[in-house]
């Protein structure tokens, strides 16, 4: 197994403002959101970040791809540090979060062409990629047709097709079917699984079970910013991951109230 | 070529965007037609009778006179016996300016000058000195008049004009730029389509040039068509002919238009930065309107203001602004004015840095 992914001690520090301070009823004026995080993933694979709302999972995939910088440890990902290299970890990731848009006024094929060049990707190999991908997820039928006018199952998929249209590495993905319709969600996984199938590693966060038991070969469990629990899905589910997960979880924060 | 990519991309959105386009030459077109319809209203079939004092004579008095028929209004030439008298007459209003050639003055010898003396407080006045002035710029004048208004403390139209237009420009092209730009950088924060080109390759320093420089172009477009929308609407406004603003020699022009060239990216680059500090566009707009106002009440204020001093113009985008009116007050104000524009261009680059520096920063970009 070769090592793609690697973090080191990441931890990650966020300023509580005086109106979240008030919300939340505390004093104090920092919180801990990752809290001196190591795994690491493996190529070929699909590696789980799974954990409740609040846990870290976000920070970290957002440090991994240097969108934020850690304020201790490293990320190495194909071999390039996320603090030191993080224009060369850019170029060998893709990162899809529901958080990242794409302009509504532009076509499918428009976008592709312009994150290709955003990546560097060579014009002939770009205009090859643009057809064999459009084809495979069925896009090229409507790469004129304007982002905004897309149903939201081919809006995802157009979202998915430009995270990797430098063909990256590593593809990370942020709850990848937070908030869709089953419909929607079930393009997500198969091409999830799709990708896996073309020899991609990936790094997904969720706190849904089932996605974890059905496409993850390894997976972290991440509670108040720890690495609680890691390993293949055999390893640590032992047969039912729900279970195994609020086990872990009483280990580490008592009773769920 | 990233850099290139993303000034297409602003260009494409702009271009193929008829709303978009509409919206950047509307000012113009609306300010052009309020201000003739509030002229058309305030001097709706107003005829003059003019008594002009002539001294000497030239081709260019019967084309003065054919304009002045034209439109219905009368001129009455009277010989000039006592200068004293005649000045007197302009400054009581019982007539309208005295018009002097030198002898010879068609030959366009060397002392060949032309002179004007009027009342610029009157409206008769204002209206024959730039109907007068444009005719003889027209008969291809080469020497400058001599302009010599009767009464010191009234406020000569040029010195008006002066103060407003500068004024003027510097409102439309903030329009223009809060237009384009607003929505180009706090709209793609606030939807999340900016993180979207964050998670690529690309430098920030690109991203920010990549929105500055076609955003520039583009705002460009807005600030000329609401410029060309006053100039057109300004002598129905005014009841004035531009032949006013005519008066001023070429390279008063290409001053202002550099001028004008190097405020629209400082302004573009400002706005850029306050939408990349915003949550959202309705927060931009809401700081930016803040700093329009600002800069339309400074600019009033050192407009009439007298001891402001060639230092002033030391100050980004204002600078650029008290250079105009002094150029549009008369005289070749050259130094202040390249002063202003590189102050300006120095002041976009420093933004420029700031904005890239804004694009790298976590808290700015994806703080909640």
């Amino acid at each position: 197994m070769q090592e793609i992914v690697r973090a080191e001690g990441l931890r990650k520090t966020f300023t509580l403002s005086k109106k979240q301070q008030k919300i939340e009823r505390t004093g104090e004026t920092r919180r801990v959101a990752v809290d001196g995080l190591s795994f690491s993933a493996y190529r070929g694979e699909i590696y789980g970040l799974l954990g409740p709302n609040g846990a870290g999972k976000t920070t970290t995939l957002r440090m991994l791809s240097t969108l934020i910088k850690p304020d201790a440890g490293d990320a190495f990902l194909a071999g390039h540090s996320a603090v030191k290299e993080p224009g060369k970890v850019r170029d060998v990731i893709g990162f899809m979060t529901s958080e990242l848009k794409l302009e509504g006024f532009f076509t499918p094929a428009y976008l592709f062409d312009f994150f290709g060049a955003m990546h560097g990707v060579e014009k002939d190999v770009l205009a090859a990629r643009k057809r064999d991908l459009f084809a495979r997820f069925g896009i090229d039928k409507f790469s004129e047709v304007q982002v905004k006018n897309l149903s939201t199952g081919m809006l995802q998929k157009v979202s998915l097709v430009i995270s990797i249209v430098h063909d990256p590495e590593v593809v990370i993905f942020d709850e990848p079917t937070n908030g869709l319709d089953v419909l929607t969600a079930k393009v997500v996984t198969d091409f999830l699984l799709e990708l896996k199938g073309m020899g991609k590693s990936i790094l997904l966060s969720t706190h849904i079970f089932s996605l974890v038991e059905k496409l993850c070969d390894r997976v972290g469990i991440i509670i108040d910013g720890k690495l609680a629990a890691g390993g293949t899905l055999e390893e640590v589910a032992k047969g039912d991951l729900e279970s195994a997960f609020f086990e872990i979880y009483r280990g580490a924060k008592g009773e769920i109230a | 070529m990233k850099l290139v990519s993303l000034m297409k991309k602003e260009f494409h959105r702009f271009f193929h965007d008829p709303r978009l386009i509409v919206t950047m030459l509307l000012p113009g077109i609306l300010i052009f037609l309020l201000y003739t319809f509030i002229g058309e209203i305030s001097h709706s079939d107003e005829k003059r009778a003019f008594k002009v004092y002539l001294s000497g004579n030239s081709a260019a008095v019967g084309i003065i006179e054919q304009a002045i028929t034209e439109d219905g209004s009368e001129v009455e030439w009277l010989p000039v016996e006592d200068e004293e008298a005649a000045r007197a007459a302009v400054e009581e209003g019982e007539a309208t300016a005295i018009l002097t050639f030198t002898e010879n003055f068609d030959l366009f010898g060397e002392d060949a000058r032309a002179g004007i003396v009027y009342d610029s407080a009157s409206e008769d006045g204002v209206y024959f000195y730039s109907l007068a002035s444009s005719v003889l710029i027209g008969v291809g004048m080469r020497f400058p008049i001599d302009v010599e208004t009767v009464k010191e403390d009234a406020v000569a139209m040029t010195e008006f004009l002066s103060v407003l237009l500068p004024m003027l420009i510097v409102c439309f092209i903030f329009s223009a730029c809060m237009s384009v730009t607003l929505e180009s950088v706090a709209g793609e924060k606030e939807r999340g389509t900016l993180s979207t080109i964050l998670v690529t390759s690309a430098k920030r320093s690109d991203i920010a040039l990549g929105k500055i420089l076609p955003l520039s172009c583009i705002s460009m477009l807005g600030a000329v068509s609401s410029f060309i929308g006053v100039a057109l609407s300004m002598p129905k406004l005014m009841g004035v002919s531009l032949g006013t603003l005519g008066g001023y020699p070429v390279w008063s022009y290409f001053l202002i238009l550099l001028l004008i060239l190097s405020i629209v990216p400082g302004i573009v680059a400002l706005i850029s930065t306050v939408s990349a500090l915003s949550r959202s566009v309705k927060e931009a707009s809401a700081y930016t309107s803040v700093l329009m106002i600002l800069v339309m009440v400074v600019s009033i204020v050192t407009g009439v203001l007298p001891m402001m001093g060639d230092w002033a113009c030391a100050i980004p985008v204002l600078g650029a602004v008290i250079a105009m009116q002094k150029v549009l007050a008369g005289g070749l104000f050259l130094w202040q004015s390249f002063l202003a524009v590189g102050v300006n261009l120095l002041f976009t680059a420093l933004l420029v840095v700031i904005m890239t520096k804004l694009l790298s920063s976590e808290r700015i970009m994806f703080g909640k």
